[in-house]
């Protein structure tokens, strides 16, 4: 008998003759107070020390994504491959050296900032949802000190049910191997319990939601 | 390294009481995070809604644990994970040391995980030479100092910040400094060196989705990112108790969890791992499923929602034992009221008889446990066991307790003789010194014991009359 069916045999053989009480059905997701899903996904993640901002259009985001890289003296940026960032890096200046999901570990982990979208968002935690599949995010979200976020607003939704729901696919399968919530910066209380916002991951959390697509 | 002695469990409270500095750290520590948990539960309106339903969840699983763990390995393996089956705990340090020499892996890393600790996982590698560095800030304090977490949230729990300096200029020669924001800077440069070098990362696991065959893993550093997405193997260690039926069902979990064991409503970041994923994490996942002791519990009815945990850490926060005494004094990976059942039942039986006799019975880790497990009672039920069946050395109770059991059950078998027993004993206590004396001494040496009453309470009636 191998391992897996001496493990699996030995478990049988102490449950049998238990009856199993029913599994529950899936509690429905809660009704959140306020209409706003955009609104409250700021207020959630300004909580956590996350920044959000709303801006009109892609246009003005791709302005907004040049001042706030001005401002924080980017030099060199780890960018997805999601297709709506190619008007945002036209507008860039030539003096920030773009790394796209290609370059070596070694260039990433020393990137001043990341630069990706989120598959969703949810209101109910301020939390961005990235699907690895969708979008080729997962590093450039994680090792710099900075990841500023385009966040369209058709991609929010209300609660974690409805975010979960989404990420399967008809079949009942994951539809990514791959899928991380983000929600806030990288933070610790390890010490005393004093927070310390940025350990590993990214110090500063920045979200522009799109009003229009 | 702390010795962990669960069997001298009295020794170890003593010594722990008389730390001044650990019982400001506890008081501290304890205090904070009941705060954060009442908030966050506060603006919860289904609280006990969710509590119900994780409970009922887990009740159905383990009862049918044999059926979900295979969904859960059948539909892992379909995604692409190696899934291996580790019935102790040197077989499973067997199968992660395996792991690594098959793929010539020398750089470890490695995230908070109590699975791993449990199996002793850093030391049987470490005679490997394969040592993996502790990512996680508390773990990697804890790792430093070569001490064991005490608290399964936050490990350094025991330590000031002044000692975690000193510590840090001690190791890594850095400028003294008390500032947690400057300790954990120089932690986040001085693991980004290992993580851009690693080519092993190992985890636990919080939940397997037995539908999806999907791992989660709930952290707020991004060290358990780091760890599984740069090295090009990743081994997660998952008790087989942590599986749950419906990807659906994350929800609960993921609403009770964080709230319970931080406060927050969610931790920053949760991964969830369906495979491996080659193109920009690992190209190989593996998920080694350990039993170490648990289809013991799972078999044991009575005994069974030991198993329903979350390592949340609640009732360690809400205990007035653990809230003086700390987790070393535990003497078990596990601390705590959940330590205090789990620990004697896995493989080890580390403290069978006397973590279960470590609590006041007062009900506090009952209140606060999100998935309703009914501590006390399963804390009783231990108890009941260690009576009837001690260690060979205490198997024959002494003579004088014979005796005085024998006298108690003798003048409470008719209302006279227990008259005549009260009598004499309200005589007895008049006598000076007599109410520190045999047994009575480890009651009254911190407490008074009230003089006894001119009129017995039997006689109150009566009196009034």
């Amino acid at each position: 008998m191998n391992d897996r069916e001496s493990m699996l045999a030995a478990l049988r053989n102490g449950l049998c003759g238990t009856t199993a009480p029913p599994l529950p059905p899936v509690l429905p997701s809660p009704e959140l107070p306020g209409k706003d899903c955009a609104e409250r996904f700021a207020t959630m993640l300004r909580q956590v020390g996350g920044a959000c901002e709303q801006v009109r259009d892609l246009a003005a985001a791709a302005r907004r994504v040049a001042e706030l890289l001005a401002a924080a003296e980017v030099r060199s940026l780890a960018v997805s491959d999601a297709p709506e960032l190619a008007g945002v890096l036209e507008a860039l200046p030539p003096t920030i050296r773009v790394y796209g999901p290609e370059s070596d570990r070694t260039t990433l982990l020393a990137a001043d900032c990341g630069l990706s979208t989120a598959q969703v968002g949810i209101a109910e935690t301020g939390s961005l949802v990235l699907v690895a599949a969708d979008e080729r995010h997962r590093l450039c979200s994680l090792l710099p000190p900075r990841h500023l976020v385009l966040l369209p607003c058709s991609r929010l939704c209300a609660s974690l049910g409805a975010a979960l729901a989404a990420l399967s696919s008809p079949d009942g399968r994951p539809r990514s191997p791959t899928v991380t919530f983000v929600t806030g910066p990288s933070r610790t209380a390890d010490i005393e319990l004093e927070l310390v916002i940025g350990v590993h991951g990214p110090r500063h959390l920045h979200v522009l939601l799109i009003e229009l697509p | 390294m702390t010795h962990l002695d669960a069997e001298h469990f009295d020794q170890n409270a003593r010594a722990a009481l008389q730390d001044a500095t650990l019982r400001q750290a506890l008081r501290r520590a304890t205090d904070l995070f009941a705060e954060r948990r009442a908030r966050a539960i506060g603006a919860v309106e289904d609280w006990e809604a969710l509590r119900e339903q994780a409970r009922a969840i887990k009740a159905h699983t383990l009862a049918r644990l044999d059926h979900y763990l295979t969904q859960f390995a059948d539909q892992a393996e379909r995604a692409g994970v190696k899934v291996h089956w580790a019935k102790d705990a040197a077989a499973a340090c067997r199968i992660v040391a395996q792991i690594a020499a098959d793929h010539d892996c020398h750089r470890l890393v490695k995230a908070k995980s109590m699975a791993t600790e449990e199996i002793g996982l850093n030391a049987a590698l470490a005679r490997a030479d394969k040592e993996p560095i502790e990512t996680d800030l508390g773990e990697w304090i804890i790792q430093l100092a070569g001490e064991t977490p005490s608290h399964i949230i936050v490990p350094a729990i025991h330590k000031t910040r002044q000692a975690i300096g000193a510590l840090f200029v001690d190791q890594l020669g850095i400028p003294p400094t008390t500032e947690p924001a400057v300790l954990a800077d120089h932690a986040r440069q001085r693991l980004r060196a290992h993580f851009a070098q690693a080519d092993l990362g190992i985890s636990g696991v919080n939940f397997g989705v037995a539908e999806t065959g999907t791992i989660l893993i709930l952290e707020n550093e991004g060290n358990a990112r780091m760890t599984t997405t740069l090295p090009r193997v990743h081994i997660a260690v998952m008790g087989i108790e942590k599986v749950i039926p419906r990807f659906a069902d994350l929800e609960v979990f993921l609403r009770l969890l964080p709230r319970s064991g931080t406060g927050q409503h969610l931790t920053t970041y949760q991964s969830l791992l369906t495979g491996p994923s080659p193109q920009d994490g690992p190209r190989e996942l593996h998920v080694v499923l350990l039993d170490n002791g648990r289809s013991r519990i799972v078999a044991d009815e009575a005994m069974r929602s030991t198993l329903a945990c979350i390592r949340c850490g609640a009732c360690l926060n809400a205990c007035p034992v653990y809230q003086q005494i700390g987790g070393h004094a535990y003497g078990s990976v596990y601390p705590g009221p959940i330590g205090a059942i789990l620990s004697p039942q896995l493989d080890g039986h580390a403290g069978a008889t006397t973590l279960p006799f470590a609590s006041s019975l007062c009900g506090a880790c009952k209140d606060v446990c999100p998935v309703k497990i009914d501590i006390p009672s399963l804390l009783l039920e231990l108890r009941h066991r260690a009576v009837l069946s001690p260690p060979p050395h205490q198997r024959r109770r002494p003579f004088l307790e014979r005796l005085g059991f024998r006298l108690w059950a003798f003048c409470h078998r008719g209302p006279r003789r227990q008259a005549l027993l009260m009598f004499l004993t309200r005589l007895l206590l008049r006598v000076p010194g007599v109410r520190r004396l045999g047994p009575a001494g480890a009651w009254t040496a911190t407490r008074e014991l009230p003089a006894p009453p001119r009129l017995p309470f039997r006689r109150r009636p009566e009196a009034r009359r």
